[in-house]
């Protein structure tokens, strides 16, 4: 088995969040770049405007680039596991006919495909955007900034992620790979690692089924997690980008907080919905509803979502909290930034309706799969 | 007592229609060990699935213990499978996270059966309940399925080819723990297998043919998993 090119170009929730990232970076950084070039042409009395100007342009760049790159790394780590998970015994075959571990895990580095896609879409589209951004951006007693083709620029938005990406797919695949043969082949990678617990004697089955499958697999329980958590602070914080920097750089904000947080739950109840087929046919076969199922399987995973939720909401007032005293710091006019209760209250809101709907969904999907389809597989 | 009169089932794929079962009619006593025999691909596991309440049939009447499964949407069928029947599949369908003691905890919490430690104990798993099924050869975690229907009391326990994946002596072992356990606990018992030997175990045999009973017959005595041929 060699990863194939369309494997790698699968990735579109990666594409996404690349495009996303290089989007808003290409455009605040060209404006950052060529108005550092006007600074002698400044009027005197627009001097703080052109100031805040750049620091605004400095901030939303830092703010989505680091946010956006964890994230895509994150998710780049994710596909790559779920990858080997879902191929676990094809890969025993291979390492059984001896194919060491390098070579099977230097195929994947056409998972930085989709980054260097994404970085391009977003490139480009960020460079068709400027004039659109340095007409916004002009004020009285600003000179005109022109707008140059920057390539180091493109340099590091595009060559230098997809070349990363690339090597960090390799590099986790290897670790991945270190398991022996045997063990791939019977997939224990995942489900045998660790003792069990000892049951508590009385626990009653479902309660057991709740916990033991969110213990069973951590990376899905932090993945719903970190969904969560990009819906909470991305949602509050682009709320307050609205008041902090610009209407436009909020509505980015909170689109790009949307997509990826319903991607990445997408993702995560995938993943879950099939790795627990089995549990639930069975279940139900054996006379369970529905609804036990769905509580004690994918019920589970509001544990992780609620935390997620709880961390996305601090760490967005930290970070706008430290970005604003960093940023604006020595400028008269400094904006402060306030935590907003209201708004906190309407997201929550959304969160459980949406976390609701897709436990409810995904439970309706995966209860489909009758006993006797898993029996003909 | 299972009754199934005329019973008809086809699977519709696209505009093709396959008639899989073309009017079985067949009765299993109460308490007796069946055996439904027949080639592959001749309707035996679809049967299997419309005696149980697992799918619905599209015609005929299946009474099992007095209830007309016919007559039931899908909330009553879930309900009439968790009171009446267990199950065993050929691919056991152990839950991989949970340990042997959990997934016999599965079918336990449905009867409220607090005893299941002693079945756990009686299919011989006693010294392995707290290891999970990957750990496990392919007879043990038979046995764990096995024990995990019977957690359940069900009155009636379907088997689908519970042997079919184990080489001779395991499945050997298999089948005399279903034998012996069906003797002492007094469920029934419908087996299907494509093992011809496995006949001689049963009370009744049916046998199948492209959707039709082909024939049908009692054993005055049964043998034992070990006297059968293989
Ligand atoms: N879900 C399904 N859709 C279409 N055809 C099916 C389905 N399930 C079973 N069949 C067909 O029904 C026939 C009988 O299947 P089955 O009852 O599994 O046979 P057996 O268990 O005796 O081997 C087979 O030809 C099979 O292809
Ligand atoms: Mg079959």
């Amino acid at each position: 088995m060699t990863v194939s090119w369309k494997d790698g170009l699968k990735l579109v929730g990666i594409s996404i969040i690349c495009a996303c990232a290089v989007f808003v970076c290409t455009f605040f950084m060209s404006y950052y770049l060529d108005a550092l070039s006007v600074h002698g042409e400044v009027a005197e009395n627009a001097l703080k405007l052109y100031e805040s100007q750049l620091l605004s342009a400095k901030l939303t760049c830092l703010i989505s680039g680091l946010c956006l790159l964890l994230v895509s790394v994150v998710l780049l780590l994710f596909y790559v596991k779920l990858y080997l998970d879902g191929h676990a015994k094809q890969i025993g075959i291979l390492k059984a006919l001896g194919y060491g571990s390098g070579k099977i895990a230097v195929g994947f580095w056409v998972f930085g495909l989709s980054v260097f896609l994404g970085c391009v879409v977003g490139f480009g589209g960020g460079y068709a955007l400027t004039p659109v951004i340095y007409e916004q951006m002009s004020g009285e007693g600003l000179p005109e900034v022109p707008i140059t083709f920057h390539a180091e620029l493109l340099i590091c938005f595009v060559l230098v992620p997809t070349v990363l990406f690339a090597a960090l797919a390799v590099l986790y695949a290897l670790y991945k790979l270190r398991l022996p043969a045997s063990e791939l082949l019977r997939g224990k990678s995942e489900l045998a690692k660790g003792k069990p617990r000892i049951p508590k004697k009385n626990r009653p089955f479902l309660r057991e089924v709740f916990f033991e499958t969110l213990r069973a697999r951590k990376t899905l329980a932090f993945f719903v997690a970190f969904a969560c958590f990009c819906f909470s602070a991305m949602l509050q914080m682009s709320v307050s980008m609205m008041d902090l920097a610009s209407v436009t750089m909020g509505a980015i904000v909170l689109g790009i907080g949307i997509v990826l947080s319903v991607m990445c739950l997408l993702l995560a109840f995938t993943a879950i919905s099939s790795s627990n087929r089995t549990a639930v046919s069975v279940m139900r076969a054996n006379g369970y509803t529905l609804f036990q199922c769905g509580a004690a399987v994918l019920g589970s995973y509001s544990i992780p979502a609620v935390i997620g939720f709880g961390v996305g909401t601090v760490y967005q007032y930290g970070l706008l909290r430290l970005m604003t005293e960093l940023v604006f710091r020595g400028v008269e006019e400094m904006k402060t930034y306030r935590f907003d209760v209201p708004v906190f209250f309407i997201v929550l809101a959304a969160f459980l309706v949406l976390f609701g709907v897709a436990v409810a969904v995904f439970t309706y999907r995966t209860g489909r799969t009758s006993i006797r389809k898993l029996m003909a597989e | 007592m299972i009754l199934a009169e005329n019973v008809t089932k086809s699977y519709t794929n696209g505009k093709t229609i396959t008639p899989v079962l073309k009017g079985v009619s067949l009765r299993i006593k109460k308490g007796e060990l069946a055996v439904i025999l027949g080639a592959s691909g001749s309707g035996k596991s679809t049967l299997l699935s419309v005696l149980s309440g697992l799918e619905r049939a599209d015609g005929g009447n299946i009474t099992v213990s007095g209830e007309n499964l016919s007559a039931m949407n899908e909330k009553q069928l879930t309900d009439f499978r968790k009171r009446k029947v267990g199950f065993v599949f050929q691919q056991y369908f152990l839950l991989p996270h949970l340990s042997v003691e959990g997934n016999v905890k599965l079918g336990a919490f449905l009867a409220d059966n607090r005893e299941y430690p002693e079945i756990i104990e009686a299919l011989g798993l006693g010294d392995k309940k707290h290891s999970r099924p990957a750990e496990l050869s392919g007879g043990e975690q038979q046995r764990v399925s096995i024990a995990r229907a019977l957690a359940k009391k069900p009155e009636i326990l379907f088997l689908d080819e519970p042997t079919g994946a184990l080489d001779e002596n395991t499945g050997r072992s298999v089948l005399d723990y279903i034998a012996k356990l069906q003797t002492e606990l007094g469920f029934t018992a419908v087996m299907v297998t494509h093992n011809p030997f496995a006949a001689d175990m049963a009370d009744s045999v049916i046998k199948m043919n492209s959707g039709n009973i082909a024939e049908t017959y009692c054993n005055e005595v049964r043998k034992s998993a070990f006297e059968i041929g293989w």
